[in-house]
């Protein structure tokens, strides 16, 4: 055979083959085209129509917007500034106003890269196949699916006119930080309207939308920044702006809006609110149907509540030398202690503020709520309320400091220590609790029994587990802050007490109420074994193991506990004043106590103590002082720490104490000194 | 015409160059032209979509939105239905009973002080004096504070605060089942005779009889006997009996009035103070003893 004979032949089968490779795709497409139209979905009329549902907004009570859940409102494109939409269309679609949905010239050089330079894959979509792709199908890879979405694209193309599409398409992209559309982003990110945008704020926001994480300005700032410079570059590529404009845009400093609080300072109180709002409505209600929730959050006070436990930690980083390690380039490494404050009114159980951890952008898991920790010796309170309750005690009742060791049948005998391993013999009650007795306690829970102290519990609103053993005296069963606080809230109001709550009320979009709470608080303690053990707590405060709220310059009348746990793992502080109840409470999420550099471990009184005062002092600033109230059964008495018999004034270091009616001292039996015998009964001197 | 393979490249071109291959390759090459520049498939394509629009299905991440706003805006219309027509019975109610009967368990409604005012007097004066006192309610009425009331139906009854305008409690009230059984046999008008009911049995006298005997009680103990004479005069009807129970609850008696409409018989229960019943038996007696027999208007309507 000749060769041209041969060329022709290969050229003719060339064309049959592509004839043939035409038609086998044209046949395809059909086939696709029939399979895909049958369940394409429905194209809403008006576009806006489906885009638009109310929000759920979370207010504080003081009436500040502190968050939105869902909702969408669709600002026109008049009102949105020109700047942005030339940004969005030169960086997404220069050619949107010329094509049909499918930029075509685009798809082939997207389909050039892709097949013939390796490592590279070039997107084509659209403005109009983005929206599409956002408002019908899953981000599910497939051929149908890319397939499905062009289709949709091109009845959007035919149905709505450009702006249309382009009005919908900014109102609906995901910007970051919750935000949906330009306007929430712009408000979210910049605190203004979208028509107020500038040129580089504009250029900034219509980088977003390729990776709203990877380009948050707030997580990583320069990554966003040289997305906007990429943003510029293309606005000028297009002949939108000049290049001269591009670098005095990128060079432009951004005034970006303090991290929204519903990202970061509210959001361990935040995630309370919508779990209960969910436990109540169902999460569809929540995020589709628009409710207006007022909640007791106080604004200022939870500022004071994050600033005052990250300065606090932060010192106790210092303390525990995290920064030493730091230093020697393992800070990353470093396991970092958290810690937990919750604040509450207690003349309503109102929770005013909440810190579930150092950073909720680091962690979401609220300590104030779901952490059950030990609480050590701020558990004893409840003990000593028990005792005078239950055994007629009073606080000058004179017990022995003294080794002790509680016989528990079935199990090995419970013998506690005292902190400093030291016992200093007789001493009335009000100095055990000061100074934080391990060994009273235990002589005092084996006479009330645990149960009756775990009762006392409950009435003051701890609801944890707590288990019936002796050791329960020492808070040896786990509470969390917010049961803390709530629970010495019932002591701050006299016995009264006030369940905690956090939202005031609910309403629905149109402000017809859904419910509102009602404050009503129920008498669960007595008024005057309850002042008598407040004032114990004032002990603590004046001159016992949390005085160094005191030293710090915090001078209301407070009352208050420490609570450490062996092994340092907790260190506590919970304390109140007459209006306000607080628990503090800081250690490590897993497995390590907290101990200085010097191996010392840390107590509640270093470390939690401080956190309370730095927050009490700038949360009760202006307040006049106001003393707890004195029922009319108590009067007070001065006398011995040791003996418990009326002081005079040689007696050293005496102390004031409040007595019931009918109660009284027991100078009649006790001389003025009792030497330490570490043999003696404690039943000959405690009655 | 047959067709033969071209035998050299001269041949072949001059059958490629030919007018109907040219013709055929401008034609494809104008409607490749004429779509990248008029875009007619997508435009066909789309307006053909348009058409089977309303045809497809409502599917989709927008639409399963849409779908759960419509679900969430039905519950809370539901919710906020259910709440408001409690509330508009609650307010339409001129006695506990109303509200009570119309209150699912665990619920509760808001009203104002004076509406709550309004139900406490019409209760007998025993009966409100057991939930609190006229001159504690008198007390916070005065002050001002008292601003709404919440009523909760709980398992054991009614719970009743009194709230300021900041949703505090100022008083926490309770109205135990036993006392709202109490309430709804005073408010309503029970079917039946006396004879019905065993704790009137042998205490039943005629109405002239008993308010004879009521004439000859002091002015200021007529009230102690009929705290709420209005209740009664409301009443369509004529009292034709009245009955003394023969059991004494908390310094209170019970009388039963049997009222004849024409038509049926009901009994009205009203509380009388204990003393001033024993007081008024006394004449009764007297009375009965005068007379020997009392004229009727009914012929079972003598003492029993």
């Amino acid at each position: 055979m000749t060769t041209p004979g041969t060329f022709i032949r290969l050229l003719r089968t060339v064309f049959y083959m592509t004839l043939a490779l035409i038609s086998i795709a044209a046949f395809i497409s059909i086939g696709m085209f029939f399979v895909a139209v049958q369940d394409l979905p429905r194209v809403p009329e008006p576009l806006r129509r489906i885009i638009e549902t109310p929000p759920t907004e979370i207010y504080a009570a003081t009436g500040e917007r502190l968050m939105v859940i869902g909702g969408r409102e669709v600002v026109p494109l008049s009102k949105v500034s020109t700047h942005f939409i030339q940004a969005v269309l030169a960086t997404e679609d220069h050619r949107f106003w010329e094509h049909h949905g499918v930029d075509k010239l685009r798809t082939l050089k997207a389909l050039w890269v892709t097949l013939f330079e390796p490592g590279r894959i070039e997107g084509a979509s659209t403005i109009t196949q983005q929206l599409s792709k956002n408002l019908f199908f899953s981000f599910k890879r497939s051929y149908m699916r890319k397939f499905r979405e062009l289709l949709v694209a091109l009845q959007i193309e035919s149905q709505y006119s450009k702006r249309e599409i382009l009005e919908a398409y900014i109102n609906q992209i995901p910007m970051g930080v919750g935000a949906h559309g330009i306007e929430q982003a712009s408000q979210a990110f910049f605190g203004k309207q979208a028509l107020e945008l500038t040129l580089a704020e504009s250029a900034l926001l219509a980088g977003l939308p390729k990776s709203p994480t990877r380009y948050n300005p707030y997580l990583h700032y320069d990554r966003a920044r040289e997305r906007q410079r990429v943003v510029l570059s293309r606005m000028a590529a297009v002949g939108y702006i000049t290049r001269a404009q591009a670098d005095s845009a990128s060079r432009d400093a951004l005034n970006l809006r303090r991290p929204p609080s519903g990202a970061l300072t509210g959001s361990y109180f935040l995630d309370m609110v919508v779990r209960s709002l969910e436990e109540r409505y169902g999460p569809d209600v929540i995020y589709h149907g628009g409710l207006k929730v007022t909640t007791t959050l106080d604004p200022q006070l939870q500022t004071w509540a994050v600033e005052s436990l990250q300065e606090g930690l932060a010192r106790l980083e210092k303390m525990l030398g995290v920064y030493e390690q730091a230093k020697h380039g393992a800070f990353r490494e470093v396991i970092r202690p958290q810690g937990a404050l919750v604040g509450i009114e207690t003349n309503s159980g109102a929770v005013k503020a909440m810190v579930g951890g150092r950073n909720y952008g680091e962690t979401e898991y609220n300590r104030a709520v779901q952490n059950n920790r030990l609480p050590g010796s701020g558990f004893k309170p409840f003990l000593y309320y028990t005792a005078f309750e239950k055994l007629g005690m009073n606080p000058a009742t004179v017990f022995l400091d003294r080794p002790v060791t509680v016989p528990v049948i079935g199990a090995e005998d419970w013998t506690p220590e005292n902190f400093g391993l030291k016992h200093e013999g007789p001493m009335i009650l009000k100095k055990a609790l000061v100074r934080s007795v391990n060994s009273v306690a235990a002589q005092l829970v084996e006479r009330t029994g645990p149960e009756e102290v775990i009762r006392t519990a409950r009435r003051c609103g701890i609801k944890s587990h707590l288990e019936p053993v002796y050791s329960l005296a020492l808070g040896t069963s786990g509470v969390s802050p917010l049961e803390m606080a709530s629970s010495f809230a019932t002591f701050a109001n006299g016995g009264i007490r006030h369940g905690p709550f956090w939202i005031w009320r609910v309403e629905d979009a149109l402000g017809r109420v859904l419910e509102e709470h009602i404050v009503s608080g129920e008498r669960s303690l007595d008024a005057s074994i309850v002042y008598q053990v407040v004032d114990l707590m004032r002990g603590v405060v004046d001159e016992g193991t949390g005085s160094v709220i005191r030293r710090l310059g915090f001078d209301l009348p407070a009352a208050g506990k420490t609570g450490t746990t062996d092994g340092y793992y907790d260190a506590w502080f919970t304390g109140f004043t007459p209006t306000l109840s607080t628990s503090v409470w800081v250690g490590y999420d897993q497995g390590e106590g907290l101990r200085d550099i010097q191996g010392r471990g840390i107590t509640g009184g270093r470390g939690a103590a401080p956190i309370w005062a730095n927050f009490m002092i700038k949360a009760t600033q202006g307040e006049p002082p106001r003393e707890f109230a004195i029922p009319p059964d108590i009067r007070f008495e001065t006398v011995n720490p040791v003996t418990g018999r009326a002081a005079n004034e040689s007696t050293p270091n005496p102390m004031r104490i409040a007595l019931r009616e009918g109660q009284s001292l027991y100078s009649d039996t006790l001389e003025d000194e009792i030497p330490y015998n570490s043999e003696t009964e404690t039943s000959q001197v405690a009655r | 015409m047959d067709w033969s393979e071209p035998r050299n490249v001269k041949e072949w071109a001059r059958r490629a160059i030919a007018l109907r291959p040219l013709v055929l390759v401008l034609l494809i090459f104008a409607i490749l032209i004429s779509e990248l520049r008029f875009d007619w498939l997508e435009q066909a394509l789309g307006s053909y979509l348009v058409t089977t629009n309303t045809k497809r299905p409502e599917s989709g991440a927008i639409w399963e939105l849409g779908h759960r706003t419509i679900t969430a805006r039905q519950t809370l219309e539901q919710l906020i239905t259910d709440r408001q027509s409690s509330q508009r019975e609650a307010r339409g109610a001129t006695t506990f009973t109303q509200i009570a009967s119309n209150l699912p368990p665990g619920q509760g409604v808001m009203l104002s002080s004076e509406h709550f005012r309004e139900l406490y007097l019409t209760l007998p004066q025993g009966i409100a004096h057991k939930i609190v006192s006229s001159f504690e309610l008198l007390r916070l009425f005065s002050n001002g504070r008292w601003v709404r009331t919440y009523l909760e139906n709980e398992d054991y009854g009614f719970k009743i605060y009194l709230l300021n305008s900041e949703n505090r409690v100022l008083r926490e009230l309770r109205i135990p089942s036993d006392l709202l059984h109490q309430i709804r046999r005073v408010e309503i008008a029970l079917e039946g005779t006396l004879e019905d009911m065993p704790t009137f049995e042998n205490r039943v006298y005629p109405a002239d009889r008993f308010f004879r005997a009521m004439e000859s009680l002091p002015e200021e103990d007529l009230r102690s006997v009929i705290s709420h004479p209005e209740r009664l005069l409301g009443m369509p009807g004529r009292i034709v009996r009245v009955g003394i129970s023969d059991e004494a609850v908390s310094g209170y008696i019970e009388l039963g009035f049997e009222i004849d409409d024409g038509t049926r018989r009901r009994v009205i229960l009203l509380p009388g103070r204990e003393w001033a019943v024993w007081s008024l038996r006394s004449f009764l007696e007297e009375k009965g003893q005068e007379s020997n027999h009392a004229p009727s208007s009914q012929g079972n309507e003598t003492q029993k």
